[in-house]
C-alpha cells in the first residue's frame, strides 16, 4: 500500500520502500524522525548492514504504516 | 601489440639498483650502524583498553647498560595523524599519555647498549593500569552502551563518508531484478620482508638524522617535525633501500617516533627494529569491513541501481583509514556505469590495532563483494558473465557523476581478451574451474589531505660534463622500481641511453619533496615531473645545438639515442656528449639544469587517471576438504603506456600473490583485541610452489594525463584476485562465499549446509 | 655464559670469533663479522632471508648457533661474486628482474645457488619451486625468480654460452 514519507511527504509504493527512502536520505530531519519514535537510527542501520533479511526496514515500515493510519 | 616506437620505454632493462641487490650490497635501515649507537626497545600495553595510572622506570634505569627510559610525558604529547588538514583525525600520540587503546600500543621506550639489555629493561618498567572495558568489533563499538574509545567521539564513529548520484529509489523501481547480500571482509598484514626500522641520530646542534624504512621520506620529515618541535629542514630522512612498504610505511610509526625521542634525550644514535611479532601486532593493517550491497538490474543485465553500506573496523586510531573508507565506496561502483548509486561508509573505532591503507586501499574489499554479486546476478538471470560486464563497462569519456571523468579506458578490450582466453583454454582438466573479476583503480590521489605546500612531485635534472645525468627525485623506490622507471622516462625524454642516468632518491637533504610511494602515484606524478625536468634540460641543450648548427629556422633539432640531429636530415648531427661539453662553455662552466614538477589540478574527486583490468583465475577446489589450488592467473591489463617492462611483470605477479593471499590464505583473526597469529608459521603467506603461472595481456591505450600515456600498474592488480577466486568457487560448487579470506572450513561448512538444504545451488 | 673461541671460514676467508655460545650464526655473520648482505626477517625460522650455505648446504642462519659451524665453510651472498664476475644465479636474477625490494634476495639467491648445486637439471619448474619453498618473498610472487633459476639450469649462463 502506498504511503507518504512522514518527513518530506514523498510518495512511496509500500512501507518497506518508504523505510528505505528514509534511511537513504540520512539527513537530519529524517534521522530526527527515528529518534522521535524512540528508535536508534544507528542501531537500525547496523542491523540492516549486518543481518540478512530486511528486519530493520520491515519494522520501520510497519511503524510508518501504523502512524499513517492513526 | 604495436611495435615499440620508443628507444628506452617498454624495453627489458636491468633495474638500476639491481647490482647492489643481487650482490648483497644494498644497505637497508635494518643494516645501518652508527658510531656510539644504542638499541631501543618498546614497552607495549598488554591491555586493549586501560588508563595509565603511573609508569615507574626506576628499576629499569638501574640495569647496567640502560641509558634512558622515555614515556609519553617526555614528549610534546602532540596528537598527530597523516590527515593533517583535518585536526579531528589527528588522534594518535604514539607514546600514549593518558590511556592505551589497543594491545601492543607503546607506553614507554628504552635505550641501552645492546638489544638484549634493552629487552630485559622492559620487564623492569613498572606500569600501573586501570583496566577499562573494551570493545573489538565495530558492530559492538557503535552501540550506545559501548565504552568510549576517544574522548567526545560519540558511538565511536570516527569517520563517515557518503557518495551518491542519481535517484536511487527511482532506479530501483526501474530494476526488474534486485539482489542484496552481506559480506565480511578481513584485515591483512602488510608483512614487509623488512620490519619497521629506524636509526635516529640527534646532535646537540639541534639537527636530527633519521634512517628509516619508509615509503615517503618527505612525509616522515614533516610528521617528525610536527611531533618533535623541530624545523622540518633540520630533519634529514634517509631511505636508500626499503624492504617493502605496501601502504604500511608512510605514516609515523613507533620505531621513528621512539628512536627520535630517545636520541634527542641522549644526543646519541638510537636504533629500533621491530620484531616480526611487533610488526604483526603493533602496526596498522588492511581495513576489515562489513559490507551490505543491494543491486538492481534489468532482466537483460543493464545495471540500474546500487546501494552499499560499509562499517569498517577502524581499530584504535584513524591513520589512513578515512581514505580507505572513501575509496572502497568509490571503487565499489567500478568499473561500471550506474544510473544511480549510493554509498554510506562508517568507520568505527575499536580497541584493536588500527587499520589503514594497504595495497588496493579498500578496493580489494569492494571488488570481492561487487564482482561476486554480479556473477550471482548473472546466474540468477541466465546471463553470460562477460556480456553482463561488457554491457555496463566504463568507456573513455564517461563521467562518474560528481566524482571523476574517465579519460583512457581499455576495459572493453580487456573483457574481449579474457573472453578469448577462456575460449582458447577450452575444456579444462578435471576439477578445475575459472572465475573472473574486472577492476579499475586510481593513479595517485588528488586530495591534499597532508596539507603540503609543495608540488606533489618534483624533479631536478643536472647534466655533467661527461653527459651523465644526475636525476634528483623525491619519489621513493620501495621495490616497485621507481628509480628505474623514472630513469627510463628521463632517458627517453632527454634522448640518451639509460646508462647515462644516475638516480638520486631517498634523502631529504638532497632530493626535492615528493608525496612518496602510495596510491600508485609515482609513475604518473613523479614521471610527469621527471619528463618536464628532462625536457627543460633538453630544450636548453637544443638551444646550443641550433646555434651551433645554424640550420634554417624551419628545421627541428632533436636528440635520440645520444645523437643530436636535424630531424629532416638525421645523419647530420653530433654526439650528445660533445654537445654537452660545448654547452657547458657557453654557460660559463655551469651545468645544464632542468626542473620539473607535477600537481593534479581540476581532476575530479579522486584521481587524474584510472587503470583497468580483467582477471581470470583457474583454480582447483576440493569441496570436501576446502582446499584451493591456483593453476593459472591471466590478466588483461590497461596501464596506458608500459614504461618499465620487467617492473610491470613483477608488479603484476607480486600483486597477484598478495591478492591471492587475501583471497584464501592470510587469515588474521583478532580476538578480544589480540592478534592470534602474529608470526610466519601461523599467518600464511603464499610460497613458491603454490603460486600459479601468471600471464599478462597488455591492452594498448594512451592516457593523456600520464607521461607518454602511462598510468598505474601494481596496486590495481591487487583488486580482482580474491573476487575471481570466489567466482571460481561459485561456478565449481554453487557456493556463495561472503567472507574473505576464504578459509577451508568455510567451504566445507557451506558445502555441508547446502547438502542439508537439499543440494542444488 | 663463558665466551668461546670459534674459527670458521666465510667465503674462503678464515674468521676468528670470541663470542657468547648462544650467538646465532646469522648474528655472528652480521653483527660480529660485518657480512650484512644476509638479513633477518622473523623469529620462527620461517622466512628464509637469513639463508647461507654451510659446507655447501643451504641453511637458515637463524636456526643454527655459530658454535655449530666451528671449522666449517660458510658462504654468504658476498662470496658468490668471484674476481668481479657475478655468479650465474646473480646474473640471471638481474636479467629476469627477479627481485623488487631486495630484502629477501640474498637468502633467495643462496637457496637458488644451493638448489642448483644439488639439482643442476631440475625435471620441471615445480621442482625449482620446491627448492625455494623455504624462502618467502612478498614482492615478486616468485615467478621471476623461478624463471631466473630455470635459465641457469638450462645453461644460459654457461661459460661460452
Amino acid at each position: 500500500m502506498s504511503l507518504k514519507c512522514p518527513v518530506c511527504g514523498k510518495l512511496k509504493k509500500d512501507p518497506v520502500d518508504c523505510a528505505r527512502h528514509m534511511f537513504g536520505t540520512g539527513d537530519k530531519p529524517h534521522k530526527a524522525w527515528f529518534e522521535a519514535q524512540g528508535l536508534s537510527y544507528i542501531d537500525l542501520l547496523l542491523s540492516q548492514a549486518t543481518e540478512p533479511g530486511n528486519k530493520a526496514y520491515i519494522e520501520v515500515g510497519e511503524l510508518i504504516a501504523k502512524a499513517q493510519q492513526g | 601489440m604495436t611495435a615499440n616506437k620508443y628507444s628506452v620505454l617498454n624495453t627489458r632493462v636491468h633495474n638500476v639498483d639491481g647490482y647492489a641487490k643481487v650482490t648483497g650490497r644494498a644497505t637497508y635501515t635494518f643494516d645501518v650502524k652508527l658510531p656510539g649507537m644504542l638499541y631501543g626497545k618498546i614497552l607495549r600495553s598488554p591491555h586493549p583498553h586501560a588508563r595509565i595510572i603511573s609508569i615507574d622506570p626506576t628499576e629499569a634505569l638501574k640495569l647496567p647498560g640502560v641509558r634512558a627510559v622515555v614515556t609519553g610525558k617526555d614528549t610534546l604529547g602532540v596528537k598527530q595523524g597523516i590527515w593533517r588538514r583535518y585536526p579531528e583525525l589527528c588522534d594518535e600520540q604514539i607514546l600514549t599519555i593518558e590511556k592505551v587503546r589497543y594491545i601492543g600500543e607503546p607506553v614507554a621506550a628504552v635505550a641501552a647498549i645492546t638489544e638484549e639489555i634493552a629487552e630485559q629493561a622492559l620487564d623492569l618498567i613498572d606500569v600501573q593500569y586501570e583496566v577499562l572495558p573494551f570493545v573489538d568489533d565495530p558492530m559492538e563499538a557503535i552501540k550506545k552502551e559501548a565504552p568510549m574509545i576517544h574522548e567526545g567521539v560519540e558511538r565511536n564513529v570516527n569517520v563517515t563518508r557518503h557518495i551518491e548520484w542519481g535517484d536511487v529509489e527511482e532506479a530501483f523501481e526501474e530494476a526488474e531484478y534486485v539482489r542484496e547480500d552481506w559480506f565480511k571482509l578481513g584485515g591483512q598484514a602488510h608483512m614487509c620482508m623488512e620490519t619497521r626500522a629506524t636509526v635516529a641520530s640527534y646532535t646537540s646542534d639541534k639537527k636530527l638524522t633519521v634512517y628509516t624504512s619508509t615509503q615517503s621520506p618527505y612525509y616522515h620529515q614533516a610528521l617528525l617535525a610536527g611531533v618533535l618541535g623541530l624545523r622540518e629542514s633540520d630533519i634529514r630522512v634517509i631511505a636508500h633501500y626499503v624492504g617493502g612498504g605496501f601502504g604500511g610505511k608512510f605514516e609515523l610509526d613507533a620505531s621513528q617516533f621512539c628512536a627520535s625521542i630517545l636520541s634527542m634525550k641522549l644526543s646519541k644514535p638510537v636504533k629500533i627494529v621491530f620484531t616480526r611479532e611487533e610488526d604483526f601486532v603493533a602496526t596498522k593493517r588492511r581495513t576489515p569491513m562489513y559490507y551490505y550491497v543491494r543491486t538492481g538490474v534489468k532482466k537483460d543485465g543493464t545495471f540500474c541501481a546500487r546501494e552499499a553500506r560499509v562499517f569498517s573496523n577502524g581499530g584504535a586510531y584513524t591513520g589512513m583509514g578515512a581514505t580507505a573508507l572513501y575509496l572502497t565506496g568509490f571503487f565499489h561502483s567500478f568499473p561500471y556505469k550506474w544510473k544511480a548509486y549510493r554509498y554510506d561508509g562508517y568507520r568505527v573505532y575499536t580497541n584493536s590495532l588500527p587499520s589503514t591503507s594497504m595495497r588496493g586501499f579498500g578496493a580489494p574489499q569492494a571488488m570481492f563483494c561487487s564482482e561476486q554479486q554480479i556473477d550471482w546476478i548473472a546466474a540468477d538471470l541466465g546471463l553470460d558473465i562477460i556480456e553482463i560486464r561488457r554491457k555496463n563497462a566504463h568507456t573513455s569519456g564517461y563521467e562518474v557523476p560528481g566524482q571523476a571523468t574517465i579519460a583512457s579506458c581499455g576495459l572493453t578490450q580487456c573483457l574481449d581478451k579474457i573472453e578469448q582466453w577462456i575460449k582458447d583454454r577450452g575444456k579444462l582438466p578435471k576439477n578445475r574451474v575459472i572465475g573472473i573479476s574486472a577492476a579499475g583503480f586510481m593513479t595517485g590521489g588528488i586530495f591534499n589531505w597532508f596539507d603540503t605546500p609543495y608540488s606533489f612531485s618534483s624533479a631536478v635534472v643536472t647534466i655533467n660534463y661527461d653527459g651523465v645525468v644526475e636525476l634528483h627525485v623525491g619519489a621513493q623506490d620501495i621495490g616497485q622500481g621507481s628509480n628505474t622507471t623514472l630513469a627510463m622516462i628521463c632517458a627517453e625524454a632527454l634522448g640518451v641511453k639509460l646508462e647515462n642516468i644516475k638516480v638520486h632518491s631517498g634523502d631529504t637533504d638532497h632530493c626535492p619533496a615528493d608525496l612518496g610511494a602510495w596510491g600508485s602515484r609515482q609513475t604518473l606524478m613523479a614521471g610527469n615531473a621527471t619528463k618536464m625536468a628532462a625536457e627543460d634540460a633538453k630544450k636548453q641543450l637544443l638551444e646550443f645545438a641550433s646555434a651551433k648548427f645554424g640550420y634554417n629556422i624551419v628545421y627541428d633539432v632533436d636528440i635520440k639515442d645520444g645523437w643530436v640531429y636535424n630531424v629532416a636530415r638525421p645523419e647530420r648531427g653530433m654526439h650528445y656528449v660533445d654537445l654537452v661539453k660545448e654547452a657547458l662553455r657557453g654557460k660559463d662552466g655551469q651545468r645544464i639544469v632542468g626542473r620539473g614538477h607535477y600537481t593534479p589540478h581540476r581532476k575530479g574527486m579522486i584521481s587524474p587517471a584510472y587503470s583497468y583490468m580483467v582477471q581470470a583465475v583457474e583454480a582447483e577446489i576440493d569441496a570436501e576438504t576446502g582446499k584451493i589450488s591456483l593453476h593459472n592467473c591471466v590478466t588483461a591489463h590497461d596501464c596506458g603506456q608500459p614504461i618499465n617492462t620487467l617492473g610491470l611483470i613483477g608488479q603484476l605477479e607480486g600483486a597477484a600473490s598478495m591478492a591471492a593471499g587475501y583471497g584464501y590464505l592470510e587469515n588474521m583473526p583478532v580476538e578480544d583485541g589480540k592478534v592470534m597469529n602474529p608470526n610466519l608459521v601461523d599467518y600464511k603467506i603464499i610460497r613458491a610452489p603454490d603460486m600459479p603461472e601468471c600471464e599478462i595481456i597488455e591492452i594498448d591505450t594512451y592516457e593523456p594525463e600520464g607521461p607518454y600515456g602511462a598510468k598505474e600498474a601494481g596496486e590495481g592488480l591487487t583488486n580482482p584476485t580474491a573476487a575471481a577466486l570466489g567466482n571460481a568457487i561459485f561456478h565449481a560448487t554453487g557456493l556463495k562465499m561472503k567472507q574473505a579470506p576464504i578459509m577451508p572450513e568455510m567451504i566445507v561448512n557451506a558445502f555441508k549446509e547446502k547438502k542439508k538444504e537439499g543440494g542444488t545451488p | 655464559m663463558e665466551k668461546q673461541l670459534l674459527r670458521f671460514y666465510v667465503n674462503d676467508q678464515e674468521c676468528e670469533l670470541f663470542i657468547n655460545p648462544k650467538t646465532l650464526l646469522v648474528e655472528a655473520l652480521r653483527d660480529h663479522l660485518g657480512f650484512v648482505g644476509t638479513k633477518r626477517g622473523c623469529d620462527t625460522a620461517s622466512c628464509g632471508v637469513c639463508t647461507v650455505m654451510v659446507n655447501g648446504m643451504a641453511v637458515k642462519g637463524c636456526s643454527v648457533l655459530a658454535v655449530q659451524v666451528n671449522g666449517m665453510n660458510i658462504t654468504t651472498v658476498e662470496g658468490l661474486e668471484k674476481d668481479g664476475k657475478l655468479d650465474p644465479v646473480q646474473a640471471a636474477f638481474l636479467d629476469e628482474g627477479a627481485y623488487q625490494c631486495g630484502f629477501c634476495t640474498s637468502g633467495m639467491i643462496m637457496s637458488a645457488r644451493a638448489f642448483l648445486n644439488e639439482t643442476p637439471a631440475p625435471k620441471d619448474t615445480m621442482e625449482i619451486r620446491r627448492g625455494i619453498e623455504g624462502n618467502l618473498c612478498r614482492c615478486t610472487g616468485y615467478n621471476s625468480i623461478v624463471r631466473a633459476i630455470d635459465a641457469v639450469a638450462k645453461g644460459k649462463y654457461r661459460e661460452g654460452a
